[in-house]
């Protein structure tokens, strides 16, 4: 099937520089690079969704991907502010660890599991590519919004696809109320204790009674 | 140019590679930051095969297109909720190593 060679050249290209990216994010210690790696693999991506014609899925993979996931792990990162010694800090702590291996003998480990994964993968790839033998053949405006826009929301009455995209928010607000509720259990306490200086004339006598109690 | 790169098989090459790649941070990694991060890894491996299988085998409806959008719906909450899981173990313990997981439900201090 006749490809334009600058389709092919830039596919090369993305893909390397995701492979690259995608093993600097994994072996590098620093947290605050990785997550800055982890963008860098993120914009070749959306090339190769381009290139697959799925343009909206490439903008997709930028705005809320690069944009707004690895933003709100750059904002945990800056929360809990992993202090300067990368390889030693709890945060941006490497491998192994206690109960673990560690160094070299680790590393082979896991690239004993990988490999395992990886041969349990690749007949599976070699066999769904063997399948397909045609050009692909795709509609005039595939992959376009109207197209996309179509496909959800096209008589929504009777469409499976309106109600199951529905559905995800739904998922996101059980996401916010998980997150919500860890956030929560800690303060819950804070805010009794902040209670008693609010209302003084109840909290008296429990201040007497906790600094009566106070043994230090 | 005879030789041709961009088809079905080095797309799902590169997506397998992509969630090898993060599997190996996800079990060597010990810092729960880092295995989050290879978790998005080996997401977007299966985000870019779902949209090839699309382009290469089925190019008439975009189904893979809606899979996709739902995937990164459950990435950002999956973000969600284990980096607020990560706040709470770091409040309570000051250390986000992957051993402290198993005691996120006990109370702290």
């Amino acid at each position: 099937m006749p490809v334009s060679p600058v389709v092919e050249i830039a596919f090369a290209l993305s893909a390397l520089v995701i492979l690259v990216s995608s093993v600097a994010v994994v072996l590098v210690k620093n947290p605050v690079r990785a997550t800055l790696l982890l963008i860098v693999s993120f914009l070749p991506t959306s090339l190769v969704y381009i290139l697959l014609q799925a343009a909206f899925v490439g903008i997709l993979q930028i705005l809320v991907y690069a944009g707004a996931i690895m933003m709100l792990f750059t904002f945990v990162i800056m929360m809990i502010n992993p202090s300067p010694k990368d390889g030693e800090s709890p945060v941006g702590g490497s491998e192994g660890g206690e109960g673990g291996f560690s160094g070299l003998r680790g590393a082979l480990i896991g690239l004993l599991i990988v490999g395992g994964l990886g041969a349990l993968l690749l007949p599976m790839v070699f066999q769904a590519a063997s399948q397909v033998s045609v050009a692909p053949v795709t509609k005039p405006g595939f992959g376009e919004l109207s197209s996309i826009s179509a496909l959800l929301f096209e008589d929504p009455a009777n469409n499976p696809l309106t109600v199951s995209f529905e559905l995800i928010s739904f998922l996101i607000l059980v996401g916010i109320i998980a997150a919500l509720n860890f956030s929560r259990r800690k303060g819950a306490s804070a805010d009794k204790e902040h209670a008693i200086t609010t209302r003084p004339t109840e909290a008296l006598p429990i201040v007497a009674r906790e600094k009566a109690m106070d043994t230090k | 140019m005879n030789i041709s790169l961009f088809n079905l098989p080095n797309c799902l090459m590169l997506s397998m590679l992509l969630v090898l790649i993060g599997s190996y941070g996800v079990f060597r990694r010990r810092s729960l930051i880092l295995v989050l991060l290879s978790i998005e890894v080996m997401l977007n491996g299966v985000n870019l095969s779902l949209v090839s299988f699309n382009f290469f085998r089925w190019g008439t409806v975009e189904n893979s297109h809606y899979l996709y959008m739902l995937s990164i719906g459950v990435a950002a909450v999956e973000a969600a909720v284990g980096l607020s899981m990560i706040i709470v173990l770091f409040k309570n313990y000051n250390d986000i190593t992957r051993n402290r997981i198993s005691q996120l439900g006990e109370h702290a201090r």
